[in-house]
């Protein structure tokens, strides 16, 4: 009896690991209960768009809709590819990103780890608080701030006058572009990202400390081969998270401070998309874009992926 | 003094992060009026005091922070008495047109295409070819008569030729002005100060800004002045352009015919002539040194602080200037019109189309209620006689009764709902604008209106009409950056900032040409061609 069901299972998969969803479903359905929000949150906000995707490959218009659209196969990405902005826009692209992921993101870190040695509570606290503010400001506010910072009769421009140099405006300076993209990045986001890694740091067993204080190791010693390395896998992952999302600048912080001076080395993806997507309405063609972006995304947290594997056991996402 | 700004620089950002939370709160404010807005729209609702169905349209235009048109409100139910008709307008953050033609694509993405709008950037192309507006052109000269007469039938043909498919038809309704309307404005009280008179030649005029730099003219002890400036992306500065005869709309290269071609003023020797003129003055100070960061707010507080001598705007609405200043710094400026300055081997003049653009576009749709509505409003829009009470707007809202007559009182963002309809704007001749400044004047303010009849009154000499006077936006059909003058903007930019070269500019002719200016320019000189017939 108990071989005939057996054999019978062999040839049709199907069934029984249906039956044992079922089962499953049954037996801890308050748990299934319990994931269904966020599942249908998935569907709802971000599988079911990504159908929308399929606007990339038509005229898009929006009163035909998707369904009677006009197909159009690969025009739009031909039209990117050869769209004689097309390497302005995609260098400056990449260099943001090369910027945001190599002076940008592991500031984070070296201030958690600065914060993590700061002895007194009360200052502690009071560094913590002062550096999460700026987070809570806008882009709009901070490239308002900037703008008046860096224009005529602003701080930096009495900092010069005072050591007898020019009045520079360095909004409307290609080379100040960069760095100021860079500064005002950390100024704004690197308290805050310091509140997943002091989280972690919380989480180290004091008495790794303990021991290593006893054998003599200095504060310095502990920074650096306790702290540190128990540190690296979430550090991996956030990388891995940031990574993912190498060609989205984000637009605002990029938007808020371009000026037609600085088209030339500022100019991205998300505001080009901007200009010619949302406010000449041509869909389609910024979706491609959209894709594109994702697919070079997508290609990278992969292979970074691939590469976290190696360098440690479970230091990938998946 | 450095203290001071250190200060300044603190209290402004402590004010920065209080204007945060205010702006949290007006977003808010929209979203829910919007909604309530659309929900309001399609309905036709019943009047029960009368028994008379009173339609609601939802119209869209400019509102550059008067409060929104709601159901029901004073503005609503004034326009409700004068046309029968409800008018619901949500606020929708202006910001020089980018946020409204933003929110507004949105909005027809969603479906939810307001009934009555003012299209931007030329979107009226794309909408007349989807079938999504309205065909006027039998409705109209039926139907809104008041309009179709006020409206002259050159103009009428303009917009014909406007229709995407080729067959005249009509679909947009024209904003029309008989005479230049903008020009450069100069202080009359500094020229007179310092002994000088208005300048006639580019020297001259040079040497007035020179003037006004070095000689104190506001006579506060601080060289402080602004000779003269504009705004970012080489905006409002155009009498500076103006004077080597180049067309151009604030800060918008126009059509014209250059060495007897339908050319793109941008890319013509004249351009290139102008942007060295303006970067000598750049380099020398007389162009204030912020003109390309400016945004509006920025450029007319310095208008506004007694520190510019020339700006550049329109003519009839100098007198908002002189009492904006006046009231808040006590200084009685007089601005008057420049005239055109020639450069040498040119002749300026101040850029002059009878289409300025298109105002309204209709909803296209199958409702006879919403057609009929629709068509009441315009024909009140056009109506002459209704002129006067749509300037006035609300009584005791937008005017009040002064010595027995009304007047418009001051600008009040915060209590004044936004005046959907100006006619007076849209559609008028110095007649009609002198006409509707005389009719508003009062004691006290008489001296800045006199100061705007006497602008407009003298424009009408100075203006040119160009040749790409109503050339339509479909020329620019698949060239997104040549219309957005993305390119120009940028060159131009760098040239007047000395950041480039000015042999740089004729790269940018080519890269212009080469990244579908050349198409663009097939299509205008087609179309210039077929008016010509």
């Amino acid at each position: 009896m108990a071989k005939k069901n057996k054999a019978a299972a062999n040839e049709i998969k199907l069934p029984k690991s249906r039956t044992s969803l079922i089962h499953n479903i049954k037996k801890y359905w308050p748990y299934y209960l319990m994931v269904l929000p966020g599942v249908i949150f998935f569907l709802v906000f971000k599988y079911i768009p990504m159908l929308g995707s399929v606007i990339a490959f038509q005229d898009y218009s929006v009163f035909k809709g998707i369904f009677d659209s006009t197909w159009v196969g690969l025009k739009h990405f031909k039209a990117l590819l050869t769209y004689p902005d097309f390497r302005r826009i995609f260098s400056n692209t990449l260099i943001l990103g090369l910027c945001k992921t190599v002076l940008i993101f592991p500031i984070p870190v070296i201030l958690s780890l600065m914060l993590n040695e700061v002895r007194n509570l009360k200052l502690k606290k009071a560094i913590q608080t002062a550096v999460y503010i700026p987070y809570f400001l806008s882009w709009v506010i901070v490239g308002g701030l900037i703008f008046d910072i860096f224009g005529v009769g602003g701080l930096f421009n009495n900092i010069r006058n005072f050591f007898g140099l020019n009045t520079l405006l360095a909004m409307q300076k290609e080379s100040w572009f960069r760095p100021i993209y860079v500064v005002s990045s950390i100024w704004k986001d690197a308290g805050w990202g310091t509140v997943v890694y002091l989280a972690a740091i919380s989480g180290i067993d004091l008495s790794l400390y303990e021991s290593a204080a006893i054998d003599g190791a200095s504060r310095l010693k502990r920074m650096r081969y306790i702290t540190f390395p128990l540190l690296v896998p979430t550090i991996l992952t956030l990388f891995l998270l940031s990574i993912g999302s190498f060609l989205e600048l984000g637009f605002e912080q990029v938007f808020n401070l371009l000026t037609p001076m600085t088209y030339s080395v500022g100019d991205v993806f998300d505001t080009y998309v901007y200009r010619v997507g949302i406010q000449q309405a041509q869909y389609s063609f910024t979706t491609a874009v959209g894709l594109f972006q994702s697919t070079i995304g997508l290609v990278l947290v992969v292979t970074f992926n691939k590469l976290a594997n190696k360098f440690s056991d479970d230091g990938g996402l998946w | 003094m450095k203290w001071n700004k250190t200060i300044t620089l603190l209290m402004a950002g402590t004010m920065a992060i209080s204007t945060m939370t205010g702006c949290g709160a007006k977003e808010n404010l929209t979203e829910t009026t919007q909604t309530s807005a659309v929900s309001q729209s399609p309905g036709t609702n019943e009047e029960s005091g009368e028994g008379e169905k009173i339609v609601d349209l939802e119209v869209w235009n400019t509102n550059i922070g008067f409060l929104e048109v709601k159901k029901d409100g004073p503005l609503y139910n004034l326009y409700k008495d004068m046309f029968g008709v409800g008018i619901i307008q949500p606020y929708v953050e202006w910001n020089g047109g980018t946020t409204y033609q933003e929110q507004l694509n949105l909005k027809i993405a969603a479906g939810e295409m307001p009934d009555m709008f003012l299209p931007v950037n030329g979107m009226e192309v794309d909408l007349a070819k989807n079938g999504a507006l309205l065909d006027l052109t039998d409705i109209l000269p039926e139907k809104a008569p008041h309009l179709w007469e006020s409206i002259p039938q050159e103009s009428w043909d303009v917009i014909r030729s406007y229709d995407p498919s080729g067959e005249g038809r009509i679909y947009m309704i024209p904003t029309v002005i008989d005479y230049p309307l903008m020009c450069g404005l100069i202080r009359q009280d500094w020229l007179d100060k310092l002994g000088l008179s208005i300048p006639e030649t580019q020297e001259e005029f040079v040497e007035v800004l020179r003037a006004f730099k070095n000689q104190d003219p506001n006579g506060n002890g601080q060289t402080d002045e602004v000779p003269t400036g504009g705004r970012q992306e080489a905006r409002w500065m155009d009498h500076l352009f103006a004077m080597y005869g180049i067309a151009i709309w604030e800060g918008y290269p126009q059509w014209d015919v250059y060495d007897g071609e339908m050319t793109y003023a941008g890319v013509t020797p004249n351009m290139k002539d102008a942007l060295l003129f303006i970067r000598g003055l750049y380099e020398e100070g007389l162009i204030d040194a912020e003109t390309l960061l400016n945004d509006k707010a920025g450029w007319e507080g310095k208008i506004n602080s007694d520190r510019v001598g020339v700006y550049y705007h329109w003519a009839q609405s100098s007198y908002e200037y002189a009492t904006t200043m006046f009231n808040s710094i006590g200084v009685k400026p007089e601005w008057v019109v420049l005239p055109p300055v020639s450069a040498a081997g040119y002749k300026g003049f101040y850029t002059e189309k009878k289409v300025k653009g298109i105002q309204w576009v209709i909803k296209n749709t199958t409702d006879q209620e919403k057609i009929d509505a629709c068509m009441k409003v315009l024909d009140a829009y056009g109506n002459p006689d209704l002129r006067e009470q749509f300037f006035l707007g609300v009584v005791g809202e937008h005017s009040a009764m002064v010595d027995g007559k009304l007047k418009r009182l001051p600008d009040d963002k915060k209590t004044m709902e936004n005046l959907v309809f100006q006619p007076g704007n849209d559609i008028s001749t110095v007649e009609s604008i002198v006409a509707l400044l005389e009719s508003v004047k009062s004691e006290d303010i008489a001296w800045a209106f006199d100061q705007s009849i006497a602008n407009v009154k003298s424009m009408p000499q100075y203006g040119k009409i160009i040749a790409g006077d109503g050339i339509p936006n479909s020329v620019y059909d698949g060239y997104p950056d040549i219309m957005n003058r993305t390119l120009y903007v940028e060159y131009a930019s760098k040239i007047i900032t000395g950041e480039y070269p000015i042999d740089k500019f004729d790269e940018f002719v080519d890269k212009w040409y080469a990244s579908g200016g050349e198409a663009v320019t097939r299509a205008a000189q087609e179309w210039y061609a077929k008016t010509q017939n």
